[in-house]
């Protein structure tokens, strides 16, 4: 099942502008390698599951997926041919805002090769440009 | 023997002067410790990464400074990729530090054989060592992994020098079997029609009334 909040403050949420860099959830805390975005974007929870289903297809039972970023903003849109008025549209779907340098997903208990493979087919899912990144010790 | 490393000391200070002396490809640091007065430095960016990609964590500073240093903090950019900061720290070869080193998982567990996964649980040790043996990574041997068996801290077999500081009977590694997760159908994607409980709606709707 999608991600979404369980209880929100409002219903409908303002647009926003996304500006600079991810300077909080960018570095790899869970597991041994991370997908790491390096462009700004809404990613859906419907995408996040897309890219989850995607990944445990292949690791099946083996390593561990975290999903590192959730799905917190809410996105109205309104009816097909309706006229310009009438004020905002209705929730839609529900979307992650997501800064360049955060880490979408991380995987621990595989190898290198194994987590490369996994996130290529991971990162087709996804509507930004990603990249791998490793654990750092320091 | 520890790698060497060029330094030399900086006089600028504030935001915008180092951004600048970053954009030519060096970076801040700074020289601390053994309760003398901290030195303003700045250092190779390009070779800093390579001491570290190295595994390094002693290093000899050579120009403004001689002495051994141990590279104590670094702070990375936004993607992880060019250090911007690093700190040093003086320190005697034979004094004794604390570190927090990288575990390495080696070999295949026999566990996974018998429908067993291996979860990893611990990635990083603290430890204390003399500083001039301080490994570049702990590594710990799956091979003799299986099914139910859990590796801990206490059953590491390090260099009598090496002091471990996190807990012992904490666990780095364990082969257990899966857990079942409930298969999800395509409809449960795209019927996505509930809506979260707004907070504090309710109340006003009583209070109306």
């Amino acid at each position: 099942m999608a991600l979404m909040p369980k209880r929100v403050k409002h219903r409908k949420s303002q647009r926003g502008r996304i500006k600079g860099n991810a300077t909080r959830g960018n570095r790899v805390v869970f597991g041994d390698f991370g997908l790491q975005t390096t462009e700004a974007g809404w990613i859906s929870a419907q995408t996040i599951e897309a890219g989850r289903i995607a990944a445990q297809q292949y690791l099946r039972e083996e390593g561990r997926l975290y999903i590192r970023v959730f799905p917190d903003k809410s996105v109205s849109s309104i009816p097909l041919e309706t006229r310009m008025g009438k004020g905002k549209g209705e929730p839609d779907y529900w979307a992650a805002s997501v800064k360049p340098g955060t880490v979408l997903f991380e995987i621990g208990g595989t190898t290198e090769e194994a987590a490369r493979i996994c996130f290529r087919r991971l990162a087709h899912k996804m509507p930004v440009a990603t990249r791998l990144l490793h654990r750092r010790a320091i | 023997m520890a790698d060497s490393l060029q330094v030399e000391k900086r006089d600028i200070r504030g935001k915008k002067r180092l951004r600048r002396l970053r954009d030519t490809g060096t970076i801040p640091a700074v020289l601390y410790g053994h309760k003398l007065e901290a030195i303003s430095l700045s250092v190779s960016g390009g070779d800093v990464t390579a001491i570290i990609n190295h595994g390094a964590r002693m290093v000899d500073l050579t120009g403004a400074v001689n002495e051994s240093a141990l590279i104590r903090d670094v702070q990375w950019d936004t993607f992880g990729h060019h250090p911007i900061h690093v700190d040093f720290t003086r320190v005697a070869a034979d004094e004794r530090v604390e570190m927090v080193v990288a575990i390495e998982f080696r070999g295949e567990a026999p566990g996974i054989k018998e429908g067993g996964v291996v979860q990893h649980l611990l990635h990083e040790l603290q430890i204390e060592c003399p500083a001039g043996q301080i490994p570049e990574k702990i590594e710990v041997s799956i091979n003799e992994l299986a099914l139910d068996d859990t590796i801990r801290v206490s059953d590491l077999k390090l260099d009598p020098s090496i002091t471990v500081l996190d807990d012992e009977t904490q666990s780095i590694v364990h082969c257990v079997l899966p857990t079942e997760q409930p298969e999800e159908g395509e409809g449960d994607l795209l019927g996505e029609s509930a809506e979260p409980e707004v907070i504090g709606r309710k109340d006003e709707e009583e209070s109306d009334d």
